[in-house]
């Protein structure tokens, strides 16, 4: 199978005063087969946004390699790039904030095909949004609510539906069912995973809820302080935790039963600043594990087999 | 027994939205109470009245749209809703302090994350501490919720969602409250975060007795923080109980059911996620009889004709046709 999306070295800093530079993702590099889900997991301020900014082409990268169905897309020239930007789309977290609310369902989704002249007739463009609130199931007597006047769960299905218009291949999610109750974040779950079925989408799906991420995802990437620091499928994931920092996540998760929490570990430590952090792993500060050979050297990402891929001095040995 | 001292209690309250075009009725008639160092979860669909019960308490409500029809807001016997202005803003300086939704309403995007947190120190620093501790309780506060001390000159565009959500909590937890509300406080953060964090509020409950009430959709931290539960749908508490009795308990209100089916199973590889039938009711047009109804697996013509029954037994109330008669029929 071909990879739609992947990065090499991929890096994205800010300046954030006279030479210092925040490293937001510091190394990432990632494959995305086509029609596959990629999870991305880590801790808040980690780079998952950043990361999601810089493949879709909304943020530039500082360095690195981002191919995209085979195109490098960081180097080529802006009307290749400008061709690229139609198959690549984004889901917000907040339907709330994302949405314009001075426009209407109509406005809202005819938007990115009035913006990229998809359609002389305006005709076609009715029909084209018609047809794109059918298969996000928003029914067509709201074609011209606003969105103030909806809830939750169809708000974010014209996030869907506007991230569908121009026909993409590749979805950036992020946080798209954060702020959603179970019952609409099931509904959402599903129809991403529909159109993936029918439309053979590629998604990278950022998410804190672990129970969400396993469920929708083939491979799931754990992140720490801008860099990869595990990745496998998901099944292999959730079994056999390699990380430490892995292993605490899994740890933390909340399961909806009670009594099933006792003592729970927590991390603790100093917290690595993203600031021009020095060589070495950045979990060693709140490492239970850490042994001098943690620092001062970058650590790598070692195949541990069954697709897996870990950083961390402890993994294989 | 022990005697437990209530803190804060909500009779019959209610509260519409009037807009231009319709008046919206988000909270219909909801009672409950919470004891000092208690912790309540108000749970339910987006859009049942969750984050409108908080601001009522507060008195937050948006001044044009917002209006409260009646009922109490008993806060150690005093209602607030009868507080002037001023008495109020004292009562949200120093008595009770909320956590928001949405972390960009409650920082100042001109003033650094750190002045913020030190700002909220200095308002409520009845000890008369030095500048200098202030500083170092903000370094510490910083450190408890996982944010190095040397960001505290960024402002808020800088940090990430999750990381500006922190600051909030850092900032509500600096007034050592009475009573927190907490609006979905971990919905943003990876679950290691909301461990610590989840600990700091249960450390502020255990040091200063103080009171929660946590707005979440996510019933594991429900599990895991609250003594009460209730499980709010289209501005009713349809279904309240102790936490034993939601988790544990028989009997339940069919959407409890419904948000317990919904949620992926970790364990478990399931196909396809079942949500609940149907969409919440528009608010501005609410259903006759149960609200629930038209989305209810169980519904009879009878739920239709009036407010449904209400089932009782000790602190487990269930607003439900259902158990209205003696034999169970399944
Ligand atoms: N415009 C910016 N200027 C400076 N720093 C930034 C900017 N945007 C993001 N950052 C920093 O980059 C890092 C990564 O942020 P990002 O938003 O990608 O995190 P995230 O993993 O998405 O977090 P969350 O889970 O909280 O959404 C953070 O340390 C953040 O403070
Ligand atoms: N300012 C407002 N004007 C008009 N209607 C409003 C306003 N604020 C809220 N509403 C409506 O009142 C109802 C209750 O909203 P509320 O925000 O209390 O729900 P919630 O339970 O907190 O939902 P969520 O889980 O999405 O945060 C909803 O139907 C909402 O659309
Ligand atoms: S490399 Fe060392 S410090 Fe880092 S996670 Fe592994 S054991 Fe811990
Ligand atoms: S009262 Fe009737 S419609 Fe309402 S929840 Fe109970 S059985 Fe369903
Ligand atoms: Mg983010
Ligand atoms: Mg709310």
């Amino acid at each position: 199978m071909s990879n739609l999306v992947e990065t090499v070295d991929l890096k994205k800093y800010f300046t954030v005063g006279k030479n210092r530079y925040l490293h937001a993702v510091d190394g990432v590099n990632l494959e995305i087969p086509e029609g596959k889900t990629l999870g991305v997991v880590g801790e808040s301020g980690c780079g998952k946004s950043t990361l999601g900014r810089v493949v879709m082409g909304l943020l530039p990268a500082t360095s690195g390699q981002i191919n995209f169905d085979g195109q490098d897309i960081v180097s080529c020239s802006k009307k290749e790039f400008k061709q690229v930007r139609r198959k690549v789309q984004m889901i917000f977290q907040d339907p709330y904030s994302s949405l314009d609310p001075r426009m209407s369902i109509y406005e809202l989704i005819a938007e990115p095909l009035i913006m990229n002249k998809v359609y002389k007739d305006k005709k076609e463009v009715l029909k084209r949004v018609q047809n794109l609130m059918d298969t996000v199931g928003l029914a067509e007597r709201y074609i011209n609510s606003y969105p103030h006047e909806l809830d939750g769960g169809r708000r974010q299905r014209i996030g869907v539906a506007r991230a569908l218009a121009l026909n993409p291949k590749f979805i950036v999610c992020d946080e798209p069912v954060s702020a959603l109750d179970v019952s609409i974040q099931a509904q959402i779950l599903n129809l991403l995973m529909d159109m993936q079925r029918d439309l053979g989408l590629t998604y990278m799906f950022i998410t804190h809820n672990l129970a969400v991420v396993k469920h929708i995802s083939d491979v799931i990437m754990v992140m720490y302080l801008g860099q990869c620091v595990e990745i496998a499928p998901a099944d292999e994931l959730f079994a056999n935790p390699k990380h430490p920092y892995t292993q605490a996540l899994l740890d933390a998760i909340l399961k909806p039963v009670i009594g099933s929490s006792k003592e729970r570990k927590l991390i603790r430590g100093e917290v690595t600043s993203p600031i021009d952090p020095p060589a070495g792993c950045r979990f060693a500060g709140r490492c239970e594990h850490c042994r001098p050979e943690c620092t001062g050297r970058d650590i790598r990402l070692v195949d541990v087999g069954n697709e897996h891929k870990v950083a961390c001095v402890l993994a294989g040995s | 027994m022990e005697e437990k001292k209530t803190l804060l209690e909500i009779k019959d309250l209610e509260v519409i939205y009037q807009t231009d075009e319709a008046t919206v009725h988000a909270v219909n008639g909801i009672n409950f109470s919470l004891n000092e160092k208690e912790t309540i979860g108000l749970v339910g669909e987006t859009g049942a009245g969750k984050t409108t019960t908080a601001l009522t308490i507060l008195r937050l409500l948006p001044e044009r749209t917002g209006r409260i029809k009646g009922g109490q807001v008993l806060f150690r016997g005093e209602n607030l809703l009868d507080k002037s202005v001023p008495e109020m803003r004292r009562v949200r300086g120093a008595e009770i302090s909320i956590i928001f939704q949405d972390p960009m309403t409650a920082l100042n995007p001109a003033l650094t994350v750190g002045d913020q947190v030190l700002e909220s120190l200095e308002i409520h620093n009845t000890a008369g501490k030095s500048k200098q501790e202030l500083n170092a309780r903000v370094d510490e506060l910083f450190n408890l919720v996982g944010i190095p001390a040397e960001r505290k000159a960024e402002y808020p565009h800088q940090f990430s969602g999750g990381m500006k959500q922190r600051i909030v909590i850092a900032i509500a937890l600096a007034c050592a409250p009475q009573l927190l509300i907490a609006d979905e406080p971990t919905t943003a953060l990876d679950v290691t975060i909301q461990a610590q964090v989840l600990k700091l509020m249960e450390n502020l409950k255990e040091e200063l007795g103080t009171s929660m009430i946590i707005i979440t959709h996510d019933l594991g931290v429900v599990a895991e923080t609250c003594d009460k539960v209730a499980i709010m749908y289209a501005g009713e508490i349809v279904e309240a109980g102790t936490v034993e009795d939601i988790f544990n308990g028989k009997e339940h209100h069919p959407y409890t059911v419904g948000l317990f089916n919904a949620i992926p199973n970790l364990d478990e590889k399931e196909e396809r996620l079942r949500p609940i039938d149907g969409l919440m009711p528009d608010p501005a047009n609410l259903p006759q009889g149960c609200k629930f109804g038209p989305r209810c697996p169980h519904f009879t013509e009878a739920c239709k004709a009036q407010t449904p029954y209400i089932y009782e037994e000790k602190e487990h109330r269930i607003m439900c046709n259902l158990f209205k008669k003696e034999a169970a029929d399944e």
